[in-house]
């Protein structure tokens, strides 16, 4: 570890000030990784139902539909590891939340133009099972907390526990001179 | 100030940018080497996930096909009684279109290889506007065929014609035009789809079936009795494997 002629070390001075709210990141990469972690992994085995489970939405032209059913739950367990590791934490919760505003999207459109789908997040083709209604409501809480998750871990990236925080990225400031004497108060929020 | 602390702080400020630059340094090496992670570990993924999809090609001819009294079809090849593949489905539904695209092949080579007795079940699971017409319409206009491999043919021009769910269509003129792409001879094929002959029974057949069979949705694939769970039914290899394990 780097010294300084102060006796800090780099990444001390970078660690956020205050402890508590990284651990609230912490649990945030924790939540978010684990769910696209889950979600990926139930899917990427049957990727001809994913791909079924995309064109339920009758959104998108069926080659982009087989694109998105391939290659989302690739996309999804490596956000889920990149977070869950916390390397390049803020850039990675960017992608993980653009991934729950699309999949919101698709619900709340769904939705809206009365279809009635599973939404297919967890696997499955996303046809609803005899009797069953579809559950957007919930679905749309579940992926809006999740956005919330990643919008808190882009304002205070890194958190305990992280490769960032070991590595001493979590400060992305100029070099700090003589007067800067609030070095490491502000995590570049 | 005096001359000391200044100097100290002059020491201090290059100790400062030393270590910043250093980080900056490990930064871009952490970063290349985790892209270049991230690139092998995807296409891993996406080869393995290619794999799991990838369907087979209809190797050579089919084994014989057989239009049954009560409307099922069985495809096997002759002395073949098991393993038993039972696939219910619905010429409507967007799922069994997935399926056929995915495992169809697979099961035409499993009876053509004598591996399998292959037995199709068609239904009609919708209950709502215009899906259930829609798939009526299609079920009867298959029952107007009796030769095996034109029934077979027929089937497989219905998925690839599949409607959209929202909207009306196998249509008596477009099924009468699927049967002709698929090589149907029957005398009598035209009026009996124009006619929808065959609707009360297929209905009949459709609601027994549901019931006795106890099926959740389409496609239901049993094999021996057994319903196949999806990371089987869809994954062509999967598929292959547990029909030939059940073989021996």
């Amino acid at each position: 570890m780097v010294q300084l002629a102060s006796g800090t070390s780099v990444s001390e001075q970078l660690q956020p000030a205050k402890p508590l709210l990284s651990w609230v990141t912490t649990a945030a990469r924790v939540v978010l990784a684990g769910v696209l972690i889950v979600a990926g992994a139930l899917k990427i085995g049957t990727p001809a139902l994913s791909v079924q489970a995309v064109r339920a939405y009758q959104l998108l032209p069926d080659s982009v539909a087989q694109v998105v059913g391939y290659g989302l739950p690739v996309l999804e367990i490596i956000t889920g590891l990149l977070l869950l590791v916390g390397l390049f934490t803020r850039a990675v919760a960017v992608i993980g939340g653009l991934l729950m505003v699309a999949f919101v999207i698709g619900i709340a459109s769904a939705w809206a133009r009365g279809l009635r789908i599973d939404c297919g997040c967890f696997g499955g083709d996303g046809t609803l099972a005899a009797g069953q209604d579809p559950n957007y409501f919930w679905e749309l809480m579940r992926d809006l907390g999740l956005l919330v998750c990643a919008a808190w871990i882009v304002v205070k990236p890194a958190g305990r526990l992280s490769l960032d925080s070991a590595l001493g990225f979590t400060g992305e400031r100029e070099p700090a001179d003589e007067d800067a004497s609030d070095g490491g108060e502000d995590d570049g929020a | 100030m005096s001359k000391r602390t200044s100097e100290a702080a002059r020491a201090r400020i290059a100790a400062q940018r030393e270590a910043l630059r250093k980080q900056e340094q490990r930064k871009r090496i952490t970063m290349v080497v985790t892209i270049a992670v991230v690139v092998v570990i995807a296409a891993a993924f996406v080869v393995w996930s290619v794999r799991q999809g990838s369907s087979e090609k209809v190797a050579g001819g089919l084994a014989p096909v057989t239009v049954q009294q009560d409307g099922t079809v069985v495809m096997a090849q002759p002395g073949v009684t098991k393993p038993v593949v039972d696939v219910y489905e619905d010429f409507q539904c967007p799922a069994c279109k997935q399926f056929e695209e995915t495992s169809g092949s697979t099961l035409k080579n499993l009876a053509a290889e004598g591996k399998a007795k292959v037995v199709y079940h068609p239904i009609t699971i919708f209950t709502q506007e215009p899906t259930r017409s829609n798939s009526l319409r299609a079920a009867s206009a298959a029952r107007c065929i009796t030769d095996g491999s034109q029934w077979l043919a027929f089937h497989d021009e219905l998925y690839k014609n599949q409607p959209q769910e929202t909207v009306t269509g196998f249509t008596a003129d477009e099924l009468i035009k699927l049967g002709k792409a698929a090589g149907v001879t029957a005398s009598g094929f035209d009026t009996c789809v124009r006619q929808e002959r065959n609707v009360a029974a297929h209905q009949q057949f459709s609601a027994q079936t549901m019931s006795a069979q106890k099926l959740q949705g389409t496609p239901t694939i049993k094999l021996d009795g057994k319903e196949l769970g999806n990371n089987d039914a869809f994954v062509p290899s999967a598929l292959r494997d547990a029909v030939e394990s059940a073989a021996r």
